[in-house]
């Protein structure tokens, strides 16, 4: 099992950013959104400090970002929201198995959302379903090394897709949906849903693959 | 353990997505106990998820949503309810995958000359086509097409394709357009473990299989 690092000092960078935040909210300009280190900071306080102030951030920015993924999914206002709460409580319950060297917390925080709706589709299927909750597997440290720059890597080379292209891996991400459903929703032919998916991802590859 | 065969990139991003069907995410979850090169792929294919995640337009949460969940926070334990420990899964003596712990393993049933086969029940999953295949040296691999993409771990032992030969720790996805003929390879059976997309097919996958020797 993986402990989180004691990476939380005496100064919590988070709060005093949160701060800054809070103050410009009342001019015309939306807040900027907190940097990816702040957010390691809050989570790896809830985790050794069971921080709710910490919490409350990540809550505010994630919160609503995963009702718009659920509801993605086809799932209703509602039960995007529960799912939400789901998400979150486990996000409190686990964060002390988060662990910065091994993922951002936007990537941890997706894999939790992702367990959690399977979770759901499960007990739709079968109410004693036992919850599904992957155990932690510590990276090697191969694997670690890989990952150091992983979500900035990932992210630049998303980045390089077209929209078109983005927009169909997204679709993958939302549902079940299979490539068929998709091509009924986008009104095209399921061959080129099929081709759209292959050149989205041989283009991403590719990129990556530039980026290493 | 490192593999020659490998799952697809498209297939690997449906697992990370959590989109895989029951039995197929199985069958990807035995090869990546032994593929770090799969691995590394999963978990860029979740940080995809993250990004996707971080660029989402915010809906609105009902106002009292956060209070909800801070009060949910405080009726929970500070212990959470400690794993219980699975059996590793096995049939007749032989170790299966990890992946397969708390699956239902049936009893290995004969299916033909040298073919034993036991379906493997999925208990989150009641429909999951997972079935497991013992396959003695020198016999081909029961004769099937198949209706989606087939999916099959080599849990030990080999066998050879046109697409070369498959060992214990190997990957085979075969789309349904792909027809081959896999041969055990002499010395030893092999074990294997399948999962065929889609709900509804197992019947006539199963049903193909059976057909020849049961008559039915």
């Amino acid at each position: 099992m993986h402990e989180a690092h004691n990476h939380i000092g005496a100064k919590p960078g988070w709060s005093v950013s949160t701060r800054r935040r809070l103050s410009v909210v009342n001019s015309e300009e939306t807040p900027p959104a907190p940097a990816a280190a702040e957010f390691v900071e809050m989570l790896l306080a809830v985790a050794t400090n069971k921080d709710r102030q910490a919490f409350a951030a990540l809550f505010r920015h994630f919160g609503p970002r995963l009702k718009t993924f659920f509801m993605r999914g086809a799932m209703s206002a509602g039960l995007a929201e529960d799912l939400v709460q789901e998400t979150m409580l486990t996000v409190w319950r686990k964060a002390s198995y988060f662990d910065p060297d091994r993922a951002g917390v936007a990537t941890w925080i997706f894999t939790i959302a992702r367990n959690r709706r399977i979770d759901h589709l499960r007990r739709q299927r079968d109410p004693s379903s036992l919850p599904f909750d992957p155990p932690e597997v510590p990276p090697s440290q191969e694997e670690i090394f890989v990952v150091a720059e992983r979500d900035t890597r990932i992210r630049n080379a998303l980045a390089g897709l077209s929209e078109e292209q983005q927009a169909i891996l997204r679709m993958a991400y939302f549902s079940e949906k299979s490539q068929s459903e998709i091509a009924e929703e986008l009104g095209i032919p399921l061959g080129t849903v099929k081709s759209r998916t292959r050149l989205a991802m041989n283009r991403l590859r590719t990129l990556l693959e530039d980026e290493t | 353990m490192s593999s020659n065969h490998h799952a697809k990139d498209e297939t690997l991003m449906r697992f990370a997505a959590g989109t895989l069907a029951a039995g197929p995410a199985l069958v990807i979850e035995a090869h990546l106990a032994g593929c770090s090169t799969c691995r590394a792929r999963v978990f860029e294919y979740e940080a995809v998820g993250g990004s996707i995640l971080e660029d989402m337009e915010p809906t609105q949460l009902s106002e009292t949503a956060l209070a909800v969940t801070l009060a949910m926070i405080d009726q929970e334990d500070d212990q959470p309810a400690p794993r219980q420990p699975q059996k590793p899964a096995e049939i007749d003596g032989v170790r299966l995958p990890d992946a397969l712990r708390g699956c239902d393993i049936g009893r290995w049933r004969w299916a033909g000359p040298g073919v034993r086969m036991s379906r493997v029940g999925v208990p989150h999953d009641p429909e999951a086509n997972l079935i497991l295949l013992k396959v003695g040296p020198g016999r081909a691999l029961p004769d099937h097409g198949h209706v989606g993409t087939e999916f099959t771990y080599i849990v030990s032992g080999s066998y050879t394709d046109k697409f070369g030969q498959f060992r214990s720790g190997d990957l085979a996805e075969m789309d349904e357009d792909i027809e081959h003929q896999p041969i055990v390879d002499q010395g030893v059976e092999c074990i294997c473990l399948a999962a065929m997309e889609g709900r509804m097919r197992f019947n006539s996958f199963i049903g193909r299989v059976l057909q020849p020797i049961f008559g039915i």
